[in-house]
């Protein structure tokens, strides 16, 4: 059976198992059934906000009621038929967050929860305050739903109608997580910066997730409305809001499927709550379930960050034979003859043809300057650099090499000064604005995606070079594009001999490895202009060697490469020009040959700071020999 | 213009409660960067603890006297049974998890005192006509202690070395374990703080704003943005905040409708964000990561 | 290929889908056209009340009240020598937990009659249940929207409207034309004031100002503020405990002193333990049980309240509440139907929209076709406050 039938299953089973559960269930069950539904789709958007965006709303009442209020108004003032109002309530829920999220994503940390708590509150004083929506009363009396030549009035049949939303629903929705947007989505929650450095625009990502979960909590505004035939502004309430983020944490932060039955178990607890409370402390009136509710979120948190998803992983895992393969990871050995022909082979596949000629200035960086209070980390930085040409960047620890690769790659904002990348003016602009200009980089401290693959790791550097966009991936229109992703990421594998490491958590991999799969990642983006940042530290002897052979090779491809490097001889053989850095100043520029003989640079660095040199590769090679596979999860 | 001073006098010690809420949640965003959504609940959590008292025939003082310190051991409690066993503290989880904390604690609230709103009695003192604005006697205790208890937490945190190294520990935790505090102890003293700030703005608007086990929510949002004003770390702006809130939410209510009076702090909460997200006298830098 | 394969297993699970669905639609259509009522067994009485959650000071006392009637009617041999059941079902006061409840109690449990919800919002949510599953309803909620055209729902506690046309009475008696209102925000206070304008209007009562409060607020000075800026010949406080005793007080310690009227939502222990002695002298139109042993002897309602009254204490050492009292007459009148019709669901419907001059706790109830409140003006008296105590104006 082919993966992506294998994939279908389980919503085939969700369908079946959801119909004769209508069917067969008692008519009171299956009326906290319908309300499990409704609510499962809001807490399947909050999800994915929360999976996704790692962003969390604490007002998707606010949603929901913007959703079934537009429905009511359409469907009981403006007498429009179910089909063509729903649309249009969907798309109000969705514009509301639009507005909401458009000033505050751009902001980190808990804005976007604060602000659409207040969203909350607004959203029930408007609706309150609204002769036209009812004031408190509401909006009643809206007519049972009927469409089709049926009309959806009993539990059971409103059960049916449902089936369908929510299967839909499901599918679309995890076929998101698995998309181009998903990948890119949790490569952002991994390590922002380095999804930024490969292209992403996470802050236009996260809006699209913000405002799509909103359409899924109007969505099931609009099946509220029809179900109670009421709306008022109870529906905008905290609780509710608080019932749904319930739902999603229960069921396993971000996992799809675990906001389904997370919905479900919330709703059962809801129900079994409130009967049991008072009979356990006699006398209880009032919303006493909610510290059920309460000490469950605390206990989740503290003891199952995961959720039930996480519980059902590890009780599969239990059960599931061991993987022999996943410890002790040793790819065989092929001979260096294979590895450069496999290299030719992916570089054939990855480069591209269209860089500028050899000569023609690509970077140009001017006066660039960072302080930070009274330390100067970069003093007036200008440096020039002419496509095809291989610069190093060297000088003692702290002397603002990594600095300077910070402010050229957007991931710190200059104090001042420009940075021009084929001209155009990159400087205090996000990572991902230098990556659609063809610069990307690997970075000092790893910065690699830990809860994916190698090659899921790579697959993410294909972003910039594929289009499918939230809706393409959510109906899996997608399929000829992953493959080519799928491919192209393979090759970038290939290139650095990980092959057989492919399908192995990057986590799982020594310190070294996962160096070199993030000089993949970096490949497999098909940069103009490659930063790499100590790129040798923690390989091996051949390692380097191999690596230095491959450098030249992607060079030769027309390659702009920049890099820092402790390692002083592989640099002098690697790099056609070398900038010096000291204490954050330019000290010497030129070829190996004049920079070696530079007499500031002796005095400065060459000549003094041997011994130092020296301790740094040792700590190096020894923090690489620490990071043996098992544990090798840093 | 009587009726304006008549409304910024009841707005103002109106915001004097929510500036000590303000106070509380900056006194913890300062040193673990939680946002603390239980803060709310120490107040309606005092004022209902300082209820019972005086109804079992205590005196308001000692009451009052109970009440406080009650508040401040469950606010360090609950930090010791809810935080401290979280390793990995994110944005997401610190408010999901106070947020569970504070829907079992107004829960709980909800079993033990019931739905009703209760207030105590007035403190002593009778009210006075000013120039024809009324004021109330407990308006005027409200400030008094309100003012008396900001200085002193601005004080401690601003011109104590306990209370410097306290911030300390979020900036730098090593130099903070070197001047003495390690950052168990800061999170305990930071509860502690907030926990009292919460218990005074409890027990002072009770007698106005009365206490219930739903009071808790909407003090501790209001107080939020009073504290997001000050960027979640001053805790000047902080207060001040809250008192230009609490002004500004009486004039909205007296000259354009009460109905909106709840709106107004989520208004200027998203105009913060929009404009001035660290606050109006936060700087623009490391915005990022 | 696969794309197409993947298509294929999802429109066949869809389409599994709606198939089961079109199915069962025979099945359960027939089940709910077969809800004729048994005329013989017990007598099923499903009761949705707000037990939990913001309505629970109205939800307790009412299941309290019913529970209390039920054993009485049982105890005294039933109803036609038919035992009455109750199926009680809390709706935590949401609307969605009322339609839930609304739904069980017609589909699982057959009852024969439901009673309540005991707010406006939530009855507004069973309503359309009952009409359309054609059993009789009686709400134990106080607006009118809830009866307004309908066929199968009653409502016992009194219209807004019937407690506006008592106190423009006591205005117009007191030369009162320039009103200022300060009312609820809630269901309870909507409609209020324009309501007082069209009632007053040939009183010559004008409205000159209106505000709003939260049902829980607790700062009213900025109302108060604009109230007294109005210069109203008296005030009208329209609101529930404790919100309306603080807006009582609030307005003594602003200096306010024309008369205030108050509604009959204050008619309890609350309203009187939080206004304090500042609700001296208000004046409000509130049903007779408050008053109960002030009445005259002659006063048809007389042995019905006082009966209620000492029985209600009697079992629960606690005076019973007005909403008690609409849950009496809500109880007490589908007893007296189900006594004349049995449980045939029209004839019920018809004799309960044939209740004439029966006496309640609340009222003399008299339904008619158009009008399935069935409470006048004359079910209320003027109230004022003396000493923290309720005593009939004069």
């Amino acid at each position: 059976m082919s993966p992506m039938i294998r994939r279908q299953i389980p919503f085939v089973a969700l369908a079946i198992f959801l119909v004769v559960f209508a069917l067969g269930a008692p008519q009171n069950v299956v009326d906290i059934g319908v309300y499990a539904l409704i609510y499962g789709l809001a807490a399947i958007g909050l999800s994915l906000l929360m999976g996704l965006a790692g962003q969390v709303s604490l007002g998707h009442a606010a949603f929901i009621a913007v959703g079934a209020y537009t429905q009511a108004l359409l469907v009981s003032k403006a007498n429009l038929p179910f089909i063509a109002a729903a649309p249009i309530s969907v798309i109000a829920s969705m514009i509301v967050a639009l507005i909401v999220g458009l000033p505050l994503l751009r902001l980190r940390g808990h804005f976007l929860a604060l602000a659409t708590l207040g969203l909350g509150i607004i959203i029930g004083v408007v609706v309150t305050e609204s002769e036209a929506l009812g004031s408190t009363s509401g909006l009643y009396g809206l007519p049972s739903l009927s469409f089709g030549g049926r009309t959806y009035d009993t539990a059971q049949e409103y059960f049916l109608l449902l089936t369908p939303v929510i299967v839909i629903g499901m599918w679309l929705a995890v076929n998101l997580v698995k998309s181009r947007t998903g990948r890119a989505l949790s490569a952002v929650n991994d390590s922002e910066v380095a999804a930024e450095c490969l292209g992403v625009d996470t802050f236009a990502l996260r809006l699209r997730v913000f405002v799509l979960s909103a359409g899924y909590a109007g969505l099931a505004g609009v099946f509220y409305a029809h179900w109670l035939t009421i709306v008022n502004p109870s529906v905008t309430h905290f609780e509710v809001s608080v019932k749904i983020l319930l739902m999603v944490v229960l069921g396993g932060l971000g996992t799809v499927w675990g906001a389904l039955i997370g919905a479900v178990a919330v709703q059962a607890l809801d129900e079994g709550l409130r009967a049991l409370l008072p009979v356990i402390i006699p006398g209880a009136k009032g919303e006493v379930q909610l510290i059920g509710f309460g000490v469950i979120l605390v206990l989740v948190i503290i003891l199952m960050p995961g959720g039930l998803a996480q519980l059902w992983s590890r009780v599969r895992a239990r059960f599931s034979k061991p993987d022999s393969t996943k410890h002790g990871v040793h790819e065989h050995e092929i001979s260096q003859e294979e590895q450069r022909e496999l290299l030719d082979k992916s570089l054939g596949i990855l480069a591209r043809t269209d860089h500028e000629p050899v000569g023609t200035s690509i970077l140009k960086i001017e006066g660039l300057t960072k302080r930070y209070g009274g330390v100067t980390a970069l003093d007036n930085l200008s440096l020039d650099i002419t496509a095809g040409e291989i610069v190093a960047l060297i000088g003692p620890n702290g002397a603002g090499k990594t600095t300077a690769f910070n402010m050229i790659t957007g991931v710190l904002p200059p104090t001042e000064g420009s940075v021009k990348l084929h001209g155009k003016e990159v400087a205090g602009q996000l990572p991902h604005v230098a990556a659609n200009l063809g610069a990307t980089r690997t970075f000092q401290n790893l910065q690699t995606f830990k809860s994916t693959t190698v090659l899921g790791n790579v697959k993410v550097a294909r972003h910039l070079r594929s289009k499918a966009g939230l809706l393409r991936g959510m109906v899996m229109a997608d399929r000829a594009e992953e493959r080519h992703i799928e491919t192209t990421a393979q090759a970038a594998v290939d290139a650095m001999a990980l092959t057989a490491l492919a399908d192995h958590p990057i986590a799982d991999l020594a310190f070294g490895k996962q160096r070199q799969v993030e000089v993949a990642r970096a490949l497999a983006l098909e940069p103009s202009l490659l930063l790499l940042d100590e790129p040798m530290a923690g390989l091996s002897g051949a390692e380097r060697d191999s690596l230095s052979w491959l450098l030249r090779k992607v060079k030769a491809t027309g390659v702009t490469i920049v890099l820092v490097e402790h390692d002083v001889a592989a640099v002098m053989a690697l790099a056609d020009r070398v900038a010096v850095l000291d204490d954050g100043k330019l000290i010497s520029l030129g070829t190996p040959a004049e920079v070696t003989n530079d007499p500031v640079v002796i005095a400065a660095y060459l000549g003094t700071d041997d011994e130092a040199e020296a301790t740094v590769e040792k700590a190096a090679a020894a923090h690489a020999a620490d990071s043996t596979p098992e544990g090798g999860t840093r | 213009m009587i009726d304006l001073l008549q409304l910024v006098f009841a707005g103002l010690a109106q915001g004097a409660v929510y500036g000590l809420v303000a106070l509380g949640f900056v006194a913890i965003f300062s040193v673990r960067e939680i946002v603390n959504l239980v803060q709310g609940e120490y107040a309606a959590l005092a004022g209902l603890t300082a209820i019972s008292a005086v109804g079992a025939g205590l005196p308001l003082l000692v009451a009052i006297l109970v009440a406080i310190p009650v508040t401040i051991g469950i606010a360090v409690l609950l930090e010791r049974l809810t935080i401290a066993p979280v390793k990995k503290m994110t944005p997401l989880t610190s408010i999901i998890l106070t947020l569970g904390v504070s829907t079992a604690v107004k829960a709980l609230m909800l079993l033990i005192w019931g739905p009703e709103a209760k207030g105590l009695p007035t403190f002593p003192g009778s009210d006075i006509v000013l120039g024809g604005v009324s004021i109330r006697s407990q308006e005027l205790w409200v400030l008094g202690v309100a003012a008396v208890v900001a200085y002193g937490v601005i004080w401690f945190y601003e011109h104590t070395v306990r209370g410097k190294s306290l911030r300390a520990c979020a900036e730098q935790p090593v130099a903070a374990r070197l001047v003495g505090i390690s950052p168990r102890t800061a999170t305990v003293v930071a509860f502690a703080v907030a926990g009292l700030v919460g218990g005074v703005a409890g027990v002072v608007g009770s007698p106005i704003y009365l206490s219930s086990w739903t009071s808790g929510l909407t003090l501790g949002l209001k107080g939020f943005v009073a504290a997001t004003l000050g960027g979640l770390t001053s805790l000047r702006v902080a207060m001040l905040g809250g008192l230009g809130l609490g002004i500004l939410e009486n004039l909205v209510a007296g000259y354009l409708s009460s109905g909106y009076r709840d709106a107004v702090a989520f208004v200027v909460l998203v105009l913060v964000l929009l404009f001035k997200p660290h606050g109006l006298a936060g700087k623009s830098s490391g915005v990022r990561v | 290929m696969q794309r197409s394969m993947r298509l294929v297993s999802f429109g066949l699970a869809v389409g599994l889908a709606t198939t089961l669905a079109a199915c069962s639609e025979s099945g359960s259509s027939g089940s709910s056209a077969s809800g004729a009522a048994a005329s013989t067994g017990d007598i099923k009485i499903g009761v949705v009340l707000d037990i939990t959650g913001a309505g629970a000071s109205l939800g307790v006392p009412e299941r309290q009240t019913i529970e209390m009637l039920a054993d009485q009617v049982n105890a005294a041999g039933g109803v036609n020598g038919r035992k009455v059941k109750l199926y009680i079902e809390d709706n935590q006061s949401t609307e969605d937990g009322a339609a839930k409840a609304t739904t069980k109690l017609l589909t699982t449990e057959k009852v024969d009659i439901l009673l309540g919800a005991s707010r406006t919002g939530p009855s507004l949510a069973m309503r359309p249940i009952a009409e359309k599953a054609e059993k009789p309803m009686v709400s134990l909620a106080a607006n009118a929207k809830i009866v307004d055209g309908s066929k199968w729902v009653f409502k016992t506690a009194q219209n807004d409207k019937v407690v506006l046309e008592k106190m423009v009475d006591d205005m117009k008696a007191k030369g009162i034309t320039q009103v200022a209102v300060a009312r609820d925000a809630s269901g309870f206070g909507e409609g209020i004031p324009e309501m007082l304008a069209e009632v007053g209007k040939a009183a010559g009562i004008t409205v000159v100002k209106v505000e709003k409060f939260a049902p829980d607020a607790t700062d009213f000075t900025s109302q108060m503020t604009n109230l007294r800026a109005s210069n109203p010949q008296a005030v009208l406080i329209w609101g529930i405990p404790p919100a309306a005793g603080l807006a009582q007080k609030a307005y003594k310690q602003l200096g306010l002193n024309v008369p205030v009227y108050q509604s009959h939502g204050i008619g309890n222990q609350a309203f009187l333990d939080t206004a304090g002695d500042t609700a001296d002298g208000l004046r409000a139109p509130l049903g007779r049980m408050l008053v109960a042993s002030q009445l005259k002897d002659d006063d048809p309602q007389k042995p019905v309240v006082t009966k209620f009254i000492a029985d209600f204490k009697a079992k629960y050492n606690a005076n019973p509440s007005t909403f008690a009292g609409h849950a009496y007459d809500g109880f007490m009148i589908a007893i007296e139907a189900l006594k004349k019709a049995g449980t045939d669901s029209a004839k019920l419907r018809d004799a309960l929209e044939a209740i004439t001059k029966w006496p309640g706790v609340s009222g003399v109830f008299s339904m008619t076709p158009t009008d399935h409140s069935g409470l006048t003006k004359d079910a209320l008296v003027m109230v004022t406050v003396e000493n923290k105590a309720w005593k009939v104006a004069g």
